[in-house]
């Protein structure tokens, strides 16, 4: 342990800490731009600058390590200076159409140009014209609105090891390509969606959100994923009882099986819920038809029938055929009925087939 | 790709210890045996053999701006324009060279011969205006000079037009050898006094080398001046891993072109200098990183560093001594950031030149994550004389805290530009006179490479070249790079030249770098073009004030500070554009 000062107050921290995790460890907020949680930072975006005495330059705090006796200043004028220049400067060169976004009201930019006190547009840039990327399924790419900040470069190629997004040309030509500069959906991109959750401005938005302007009647219901076994926790959004889109669960990420992650499955293929075959009863055969039926009548009618079976033929006259798509928890209560239950080992699972 | 391209990459992989390093080879080799571009397909097969992701093999083809995607004309003629070859009539080259090929900068002409393109500093500023065709330079360029090399070229001949640069020592220190012929040979070499050095420093151990080095006091010639035998003893001990040494040759800075003046003439001296700055800092392999311009200086080193293997001088058991050491010529592929050291090291890996953060230094995580040291070529070059003659004969030159001969680099409007090696704490006065005056009345000077803040003529009065005087004067020495600009130039039109080009550089990477040169060069246009306002100017003195120690490498302050100088210390010239 060791101690520094940070807006004058001491603060204890440990060796070969970052002073952004000492400072925000003590409640003292530094905004941040291209910072990704668990990831190593970059130090690309400057926005997390702040002033430490008897330095010439500012000091990116996400990376720079605190040392014993250090004296920060994470709001003083210089500091406040260069990030909100840094701000107007990602502005300068960004499309003015907020209110047609999809991000609008949960954009990033919008929140440090708002807790900067930006007012007006002091620089203008000259941006390229950037036609939209709508080729891949379930994302559309808009690169006017990138701010390269590289959370989507650094999620694709560190955390889901796709190797699909990357920084391409270089200075004001830099910009963010996928495999050799292809369309997203002529590219190796799997479209797990991961970068879309990353993105903090509206540079990468899932295609169904731009058919759907977020609004009060918005609703976000916590799910398990019906693909898998794994059990990723999905934050399902939906309006007027329509899926729109999904992220995974960002409360407890860390907690959760897919620790913020999801597969083209659990993130794209929720649309079935709003199916007209999709079943939303269970159905008892009655008279060779299928007919609508309660759960208390279809779930006496299995315990009775099997009962019978039981009865008649002896426990191995049954079988039970458990599956990858229910939860672990699920597949367990399966096995306890087939063994504790009913008394057989007639028991597998889809995934052996 | 052909399996004998392959085989070929294959062994210029095997020369690296990593192989994700043989990745700029690769694609230069590939490129030049196929008409001079990389398509798709041709990326996506180098990419599988050297084993990157298509993503990341495409993130650095585009990175660098030798490397082509689309076909190139047979003669590629790459006009520099930056601030020395514009002071020298590149602009009126360029009106020429599209008058007589009837194309536009960046068209080819319809049967395909010739592509034209204008480009950044080539490092040759004494011999502008500069002409690279495809892997060659032609310097000096007359307008009756670019007329035969076009009719040359028509007849698909790359024709020989010698040039004649000027130079001059006093030191005798390391431009001993420029005008000795065949001074590339290792038997020149030698018949001039060169190897001693490496015998007497074998010998010793490598501790007394470093202890020499610093007692010389040598501050590093890449720039920034930090001293170099302090660098080497800052270097991580007992890592377990190898140390690598590191020649900095990416002489990227506008007005720079000395360290050419060592590798294209004296070789050798280069050689030693890393061989025995090699076993001071205990290690096996050394790198020279050389911009890729200079691709046949590459190959006078390559020639230069077989004949000292071969003569014992590299290798196994270097002089019977037990001390193993090598070389590689590593080739960048033109980008100016990539001279900074922790870029330099990326793009060695194979990588985009992207500039680390710092903590941690290269002495302590560099190359291949070891410990390594980078030196530029002129430092290293100076590391013979202070082993043969002891720290004190280099002190001996020089003044306190500045010793040590320095190559001035002397170019615009002076009537004999080129290299000219002096004691540092010479006058500025005595080095212009040395390069036969300036050319009309003296208007304002860059000493020390694009990067420093200029100074008008009467600043630059009874100037003193020295790391300590010039930043007591306001400036830096920075490179030794000195650009004279006589009444005739007009500052605004070399600060929007100049902030293009750091606009262009920019790695991209961090925001204030990479969105303030690009909006300090869009108010720039504007208040040139006579659409700006006197807002404007104060906007841009704001931005280069802000962004001055916020950038993740020191290539935002190296354009803000020089912004800076010219817009506040020529307002005037400025304000009479505006609006
Ligand atoms: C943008 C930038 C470009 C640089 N270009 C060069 C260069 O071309 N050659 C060089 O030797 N040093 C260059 N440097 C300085 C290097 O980072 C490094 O300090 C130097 O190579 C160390 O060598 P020295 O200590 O022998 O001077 C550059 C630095 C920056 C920030
Ligand atoms: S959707 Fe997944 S695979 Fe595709 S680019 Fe984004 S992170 Fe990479
Ligand atoms: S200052 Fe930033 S953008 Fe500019 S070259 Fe350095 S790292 Fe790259």
């Amino acid at each position: 342990m060791l101690s520094l000062t940070i807006n004058d107050r001491t603060i204890e921290a440990e060796e070969g800490e970052t002073i952004l995790s000492a400072a925000r460890r003590a409640g003292i907020e530094i905004p941040t731009l291209c910072a990704v949680k668990g990831l190593p930072p970059t130090g690309a975006c400057r926005i997390c600058v702040v002033e430490v005495a008897g330095f010439g330059g500012l000091v990116p705090s996400c990376s720079y390590p605190v040392a014993a006796g250090m004296k920060v200043q994470t709001h003083s004028p210089r500091a406040l200076e260069a990030r909100k220049t840094i701000v107007e400067l990602l502005l300068a060169d960004h499309p003015d159409d907020c209110l047609y976004c999809a991000r609008n009201n949960a954009c990033e930019l919008q929140t440090l140009a708002q807790g900067l006190g930006i007012r007006q547009r002091r620089y203008r840039g000259t941006s390229l014209p950037i036609r939209l990327d709508v080729s891949s399924p379930g994302i559309i790419r808009d690169q006017a609105k990138c701010v390269l900040c590289g959370r989507c470069v650094a999620v694709c190629t560190q955390v889901v090891v796709n190797d699909v997004l990357e920084f391409g040309n270089r200075g004001a030509k830099a910009k963010i390509v996928c495999d050799a500069d292809r369309p997203m959906g002529l590219s190796t991109c799997v479209q797990c969606g991961a970068c879309v959750e990353a993105c903090p401005v509206g540079a990468l938005v899932f295609k169904e959100q731009m058919n759907c302007m977020p609004d009060g009647r918005m609703q976000t219901t916590r799910v398990t994923c019906p693909y898998c076994g794994v059990g990723c926790q999905i934050d399902m959004h939906h309006k007027d009882g329509k899926w729109i889109y999904s992220t995974a669960t960002a409360a407890n990420a860390e907690k959760q099986p897919n620790q913020g992650l999801l597969c083209v499955k659990g993130r794209f293929g929720l649309d079935f819920q709003n199916h007209e075959e999709r079943l939303t009863t269970p159905m008892i055969r009655k008279d060779g038809a299928l007919v609508a039926a309660s759960w208390d009548e279809a779930l006496d009618f299995a315990a009775t029938r099997l009962g019978e079976v039981k009865a008649a033929h002896g426990p191995d006259a049954i079988g039970f055929l458990s599956s990858a798509k229910v939860t672990n928890e699920e597949n367990f209560a399966m096995m306890r009925l087939a063994r504790g239950v009913i008394g057989t080992n007639n028991l597998d699972h889809c995934a052996r087939l | 790709m052909t399996p004998e391209l392959q085989e070929r990459i294959e062994q210029i992989a095997s020369r690296y210890p990593s192989r994700r390093s043989a990745l700029l080879p690769a694609l230069h080799l590939v490129q030049r045996e196929s008409n001079g571009y990389v398509d798709g397909a041709q990326l996506a097969a180098v990419a599988e053999l050297i084993g990157v992701p298509v993503s990341e093999a495409f993130g650095v083809q585009s990175y660098y701006t030798m490397f082509e995607r689309r076909p190139v004309g047979k003669f590629h003629l790459q006009v520099d324009t930056n601030i020395p070859a514009m002071l020298a009539g590149a602009e009126e080259i360029v009106a020429q060279l599209e008058r007589s090929l009837d194309i536009r900068v960046g068209e080819t002409t319809p049967d395909g011969l010739f592509t034209l393109s204008t480009v950044e500093c080539l490092a040759s500023c004494g011999t502008c205006p500069v002409i690279q065709v495809n892997d060659g330079y032609y310097e000096s360029m007359t307008p009756q000079r670019t007329d035969a090399l076009i009719a040359s070229l028509r007849r698909g001949v790359l024709p020989d037009l010698p040039v004649q640069a000027n130079f001059g020592s006093v030191c005798n220190v390391l431009l001993k050898r420029r005008g000795t012929p065949n001074a590339t040979s290792l038997a020149v070499y030698r018949q001039t006094g060169g190897y001693r050095a490496l015998p007497i420093a074998l010998a010793k151990k490598p501790a007394e080398i470093v202890a020499e080095v610093k007692a010389s006091n040598i501050r590093g010639r890449g720039g920034a001046g930090f001293p170099a035998g302090v660098k080497w003893s800052f270097l991580a001990k007992n890592t377990g891993k190898p140390t690598y040494l590191i020649c900095n040759a990416d002489e990227g800075e506008p007005g720079t072109f000395k360290d050419r003046q060592i590798m294209e003439y004296d070789p050798h001296l280069l050689i030693e200098g890393m061989t025995i700055a090699g076993y001071a800092i205990g290690a096996n392999l050394g790198f020279i990183y050389i911009r890729g311009e200079f691709a046949w200086i590459a190959a006078i080193l390559e020639k230069a560093i077989a004949e000292a293997r071969q003569a014992g001088m590299l290798g196994r058991d270097i002089l019977g001594r037990g001390f193993d050491y090598d070389l590689v010529v590593h080739v960048g592929a033109g980008a100016y950031v990539c001279g900074e050291e922790t870029a330099l090291i990326e793009s060695l890996e194979g990588k985009r030149g992207n500039p680390r953060l710092k903590p941690p230094f290269p002495a302590v995580v560099g190359l291949y994550g070891c410990p390594t040291i980078v030196n530029n070529v002129e430092t290293l070059a100076s590391v013979p004389f202070i082993v043969e003659h002891g720290a004190a004969a280099f002190m001996h030159i020089g003044t306190a805290n500045n010793f040590g001969p320095k190559i001035f680099g002397i170019s615009g409007h002076v009537r004999r530009p080129g290299t000219y090696e002096y004691p540092l704490g010479t006058p500025l006065a005595t080095l212009l006179d040395a390069a036969g005056g300036v050319d009309g009345r003296l208007k304002a000077v860059i000493v020390g490479g694009l990067s420093v803040p200029i100074l008008t003529a009467a600043e630059a009065e009874g100037l003193i070249m020295d790391y300590d005087s010039c930043l007591k004067s306001g400036t830096m020495l920075g490179s030794g790079g000195i650009m004279v600009m006589n009444e005739s130039t007009s500052i605004p039109r070399v600060a929007l030249r100049a902030i293009r080009f750091y606009a262009h550089e920019s790695c991209g990477q961090c925001t204030p770098c990479r969105q303030g040169s690009h909006t300090v060069a869009t108010l720039l246009d504007k208040v040139v073009a006579g659409r700006g306002t006197l807002a404007d100017l104060d906007l841009v003195v704001r931005l280069c004030r802000t962004i001055k120690g916020t950038t993740l490498c020191p290539t935002g302050e190296a354009f803000a500070t020089p912004i800076e100088a010219m817009v506040t210390k020529f307002r005037d010239e400025f304000a009479a554009l505006v609006r």
